[in-house]
């Protein structure tokens, strides 16, 4: 692997020989994976690939069998997840859970704790400079399981900033967002890396806007099966070691100005 | 009315578990947790007839004891088995109530301590029963209320809420402890059957006329406030059993709130 040139600058990111076995299949067959500081990076892989495990390993939720993890050159413990924020897919939310968007977001940092109690100003003052930089004032008074999947993964994404993370990671974001909501969420995503000089960990499907937005992929299928700007692993050959050998990359539209690129 | 003792000790407890039994039944919806709550109430049954075996005169803490037994065995089959956790609690369910009907069958004398025990009595709630009522009303009451953030922010999402710190799985045996405690001191007033309805229908009222959580929240504690006062009286007035009378104000009240749910239906919003 070509990561000498990355620890000059620090390593957000650092996993060696990981191992995860899930019932009887073993997802992750020794993964070495680093992630240089203020990157955006993408993570992609067929389905059953262990993207998402790789991802839950990173978030302490999943015990790898072997293999260790550092986050910023430290051993992944509880309290380094404090410089991590986390977007999901998506929220299992009944509609009958009548969280407000206002209240959500409280649940966050430590001076709007009291929002059961504190009048709406209070709450909204604590959290102005993330409300306004996510346009998410308008949606303030709505519930979160009524929101559209644009307006979730915008809502998604200033609860995890609120906390000021140094790492961000993504599982699918768009999942369930419709294409020109896809492409302004990338757009955002790239504002925000720029803006609060973020690493970014993107894990995507959809290989034609992480390849616009991610400086470097990572394709996975049990193991990195290779590396590199996208350019490097867009090449039919890189994305036949992650896909399969019958991978062929194509392109196709969803709407009119918004090509996709797939494999099949 | 309530110069009588034991209406003021039945008025008590309903005054201390109602809006209880509210207030934690706004989690149990949202994290779909009422077959949980049943599946305790129901094995307490078991508790009952072993208290009474034992010769305590008052099972109360035989009946906590096993309900927190099964909340145990239900968290720990999740964890240890495959088994999917509507099965785990349909399993202990039929178990622990046929153990208890089996239990009271072997008992003589006690006939009429069942259907006590099945729908309630506002005569069998003792003073003993009243102090403990407000004992875990205190506790349960402050533990909720300081831990509100973590509790909602696991009921929206688990692993959002490890990745805030928070310790699901020690929070989510907190609440559990909570929820059976109050669920098994609750038996008294509604009775096995009836008991988990108080904590679905106070909480679904609310969410007909909550516009956000903090209403949610205020709006299902009164609702269970005012559904076991009022139905402590409608026992007492018309000489109707206890524990389906509280329902039946409580769903009374759910009855009042639809035409406000129709009223505040959501129209389409500009994206």
């Amino acid at each position: 692997m070509s990561n000498i040139q990355f620890h000059a600058g620090g390593l957000a990111i650092e996993v060696r020989g990981l191992k995860v076995t899930l019932g009887d299949t073993q997802v992750l067959r020794g993964v070495d994976f680093h992630v240089p500081k203020g990157r955006i990076v993408a993570l992609i892989g067929p389905n059953g690939s262990g993207k998402t495990t790789l991802l839950r390993c990173l978030l302490g939720l999943q015990t790898p069998g072997a293999g260790e993890i550092r986050l910023f050159g430290e051993k992944l413990c509880p309290a380094l997840l404090r410089r991590v924020g986390y977007v999901p897919q998506r929220l299992s939310l009944d509609r009958s859970f009548v969280l407000s968007v206002r209240e959500f977001l409280a649940l966050k940092l430590r001076e709007t704790r009291g929002w059961f109690w504190q009048p709406h100003r209070v709450t909204d003052a604590a959290m102005k400079a993330t409300l306004e930089e996510f346009d998410v004032v308008r949606l303030l008074d709505r519930p979160i399981a009524g929101l559209s999947g644009g307006q979730l993964q915008r809502v998604l994404i200033a609860f995890s900033l609120l906390g000021n993370p140094e790492l961000l990671l993504l599982d699918e974001p768009t999942a369930g967002v419709d294409t020109p909501g896809e492409h302004s969420f990338y757009e955002l995503i790239t504002e925000v890396h720029r803006r609060h000089r973020l690493t970014v960990v993107l894990v995507s499907h959809d290989l034609s806007m992480v390849f616009r937005h991610a400086s470097r992929v990572y394709a996975l299928n049990g193991v990195i099966c290779c590396e590199g700007t996208p350019e490097e692993v867009m090449s039919a050959d890189s994305l036949k070691q992650a896909y399969g050998i019958h991978v062929t990359p194509y392109h196709h539209d969803h709407s009119p100005g918004h090509q996709h690129l797939h494999v099949q | 009315m309530f110069s009588e003792p034991y209406m003021q000790r039945a008025l008590w407890t309903a005054v201390l578990l109602a809006p209880l039994c509210g207030l934690l039944g706004v989690f149990v919806t949202a994290r779909r947790m009422s077959f949980f709550s049943d599946t305790v109430a129901h094995s307490a049954l078991a508790g009952v007839a072993a208290g009474l075996w034992l010769g305590m005169p008052d099972p109360t803490w035989a009946m906590l004891f096993v309900s927190l037994l099964v909340a145990g065995l239900i968290l720990w089959l999740k964890e240890r088995t495959q088994l999917l956790s509507d099965t785990i609690m349909a399993l202990l369910m039929s178990t622990f109530m046929a153990l208890g009907v089996t239990g009271f069958s072997l008992l003589k004398g006690f006939r009429g301590e069942l259907h006590r025990y099945l729908f309630g009595d506002i005569l069998s709630v003792g003073s003993g029963d009243v102090w403990v009522a407000g004992g875990v009303a205190a506790v349960v009451g402050v533990v909720v209320f300081r831990l509100l953030n973590p509790l909602t922010l696991l009921t929206v999402q688990e692993d959002l809420a490890h990745v805030a710190g928070i310790p699901v799985r020690r929070l989510n045996y907190v609440f559990v402890v909570l929820l059976t405690a109050v669920v098994a001191l609750s038996i008294r007033l509604l009775g096995i059957i009836l008991v988990t309805s108080l904590l679905v229908i106070p909480p679904a009222t609310a969410r007909n006329l909550a516009r956000n959580f903090r209403q949610h929240l205020a709006l299902s504690v009164l609702g269970g406030l005012v559904g076991g006062i009022g139905g402590v009286a409608a026992s007492y007035q018309f000489d109707l059993p206890c524990g389906p009378t509280i329902v039946l104000t409580c769903a009374a009240l759910f009855i009042l709130s639809l035409p406000v749910a129709q009223l505040r239906r959501p129209r389409p919003e500009p994206q």
